[in-house]
């Protein structure tokens, strides 16, 4: 881990809202489609994590707790991007 | 002598007041587990109001289903009368736990006032609709429609009781340093607060999930309520378990 | 001053506040799983009705959220090391895009309402505010979650670190619920 833990969050914070712009701008382009959706919807998924991980601090928590959240994270993800294309 | 019998004749010599061997709290805690499953068979398999019925019948359908299940309507509501009377023994030990919790005993009286309330609209006004509408054979279509009606909006959509309940006991569980009930369940009662509050809608919607027959406003409710009763009942018995014999408790 | 490097796991703050967070997370994923399950039925009305909503709005508050959640996270770290005075101003901070988050929102509300499309005026805008309100309803518990940690850090006798820690974690909640209900109220076509 480089840098002081409050600079790291600070990093974390940049590149959430960074990817949030860049989300917004991807999904309101006019020849939206499916393909974009599902890379919004990657895209969420990443800020969630990173939300989890780093501004929940679950990476520093136990072990059952990680795949908790990665296995609830990856379910909803699927459950949304299958009723989405199906 | 231990401290336990110390405390015993001690509260003995005070009227007896406070007699020990918690007997009477076991027997309270009992009614719990039995009212609940005669609850639940009541509601699901007698009356039929869990899962409700739908909201977007006509007045011939719902003619129709109250002549289809007349028979057990009648078993089951007045089944219910004669139990109902057991949720007063139920709230009666919370609000007993909640007056050990180092909260003022408003919230415990909070509590029993508003069950008391909320008793009525929340399942017995279903019961007395659902009754009376299958007493005599041969209403009106409308009129049963209309104790249809009655009967379902008052057993979802009677939400504002119940979420002063919740919040009571959720504030005294996170104001209490004695730690009767942990901070969980004030969490849990949260939960209940929000479904609660998702039931306003059945006012509005005939279909989908707001509905009162609706995935969110009903089914996510009664498993959460499912959740709920749960808690309650386990954290009541350890409760009781762990409560010291001849403890004074606030008026 | 030598950091302490935390080796092993922990929980921060109170373990209840993880009960009802990982309970909130599955319950809202219901909702959401409903949402997409009804919209799947209609898409293109959803589609139609959608183009009324802002998505710059929505951008707007989405990071005003995220400002929060870095602001709260910073503060557990002032917390940890005793910088008292600190993680209050930044607890400040967070309550306030908070209470900006809730004023755009309402603002968004009337608006939307103004021009006729209320509670009542189809799916798309049944689950709109049906998701928006009852994530705003957990945003007004934050503020009361975040009133009880400012509290807490200007009490000298108290400034417990978990205090502060289970208010982060019930933020950073709120936080990710809307991540969530941003992408599929407002970006998904």
């Amino acid at each position: 881990m480089n840098g002081t833990p409050g600079a790291r969050t600070t990093r974390v914070w940049a590149a959430l809202c960074a990817v949030t712009v860049l989300s917004w701008r991807l999904g309101t382009e006019r020849t939206a489609g499916a393909a974009v959706t599902v890379a919004v919807l990657a895209i969420a998924l990443v800020k969630a994590r990173f939300v989890v991980r780093c501004f929940m601090e679950v990476q520093d928590a136990p072990a059952w707790l990680r795949r908790l959240t990665d296995v609830w994270l990856a379910a909803l993800w699927t459950a949304l991007v299958v009723l989405y294309l199906v | 002598m231990s401290g336990a019998a110390a405390a015993r004749t001690a509260a003995d010599a005070s009227g007896g007041r406070r007699r020990g061997g918690a007997v009477d709290l076991w027997i309270c805690w009992w009614v719990l587990p039995v009212f609940y499953v005669l609850f639940g068979l009541i509601f699901v398999l007698l009356a039929r109001v869990i899962p409700p019925p739908r909201p977007d019948r006509s007045p011939e359908e719902v003619a129709a289903f109250f002549h289809d299940h007349a028979a057990t309507i009648r078993i089951g509501f007045a089944a219910l009368m004669v139990v109902i009377g057991f949720t007063g023994v139920a709230n009666g030990l919370v609000a007993h736990q909640m007056k050990r919790m180092a909260v003022s005993p408003v919230f415990a009286y909070a509590y029993i006032a508003a069950l008391a309330v909320g008793a009525l609209p929340g399942c017995l006004m279903a019961a007395f609709c659902f009754l009376a509408a299958v007493f005599r054979p041969g209403r009106d279509p409308h009129v049963l429609a209309l104790l249809y009606d009655i009967g379902l909006l008052t057993f979802v959509g009677s939400l504002g009781c119940f979420t002063t309940q919740y919040l009571v006991l959720a504030l005294a569980i996170l104001l209490d340093r004695r730690r009767i009930f942990p901070t969980w369940m004030a969490y849990v009662c949260v939960w209940q607060i929000v479904t609660e509050l998702l039931a306003a809608p059945v006012f509005v919607f005939k279909d989908g999930p707001l509905a009162w027959d609706g995935s969110i406003s009903f089914y996510m409710g009664t498993v959460i309520f499912g959740i709920y009763e749960v808690c309650i009942i386990v954290l009541l018995f350890k409760a009781v378990r762990d409560q010291p014999p001849g403890e004074p408790v606030q008026d | 001053m030598t950091a302490e490097r935390e080796t092993a796991a922990r929980l921060p703050g109170d373990p209840g506040m993880w009960v009802f967070v990982l309970g909130d997370l599955a319950f809202f994923s219901a909702y959401f799983v409903i949402f997409m399950v009804h919209r799947g039925r209609e898409p293109e009305l959803f589609a139609a009705a959608q183009r009324h909503l802002s998505p710059a709005v929505a951008v707007a508050t989405t990071l005003l959220l995220l400002t929060g959640s870095w602001l709260i996270a910073l503060a557990v770290q002032a917390s940890r090391a005793g910088e008292h005075r600190r993680a209050l101003r930044l607890t400040a901070g967070t309550l306030l895009t908070g209470v900006l988050f809730m004023l755009v929102k309402a603002g968004e509300w009337a608006w939307e309402a103004s021009h006729g499309r209320t509670f009542a005026s189809g799916d798309f805008f049944m689950f709109y505010y049906l998701l928006t309100g009852v994530h705003l309803f957990h945003m007004l518990l934050g503020l009361v979650v975040l009133g009880v940690v400012l509290r807490e850090l200007r009490a000298p006798g108290l400034r417990r670190t978990a205090v502060v820690e289970t208010g982060a974690t019930y933020w950073h909640m709120v936080d990710l619920l809307w991540i969530v209900i941003f992408v599929l109220v407002y970006l998904m076509r």
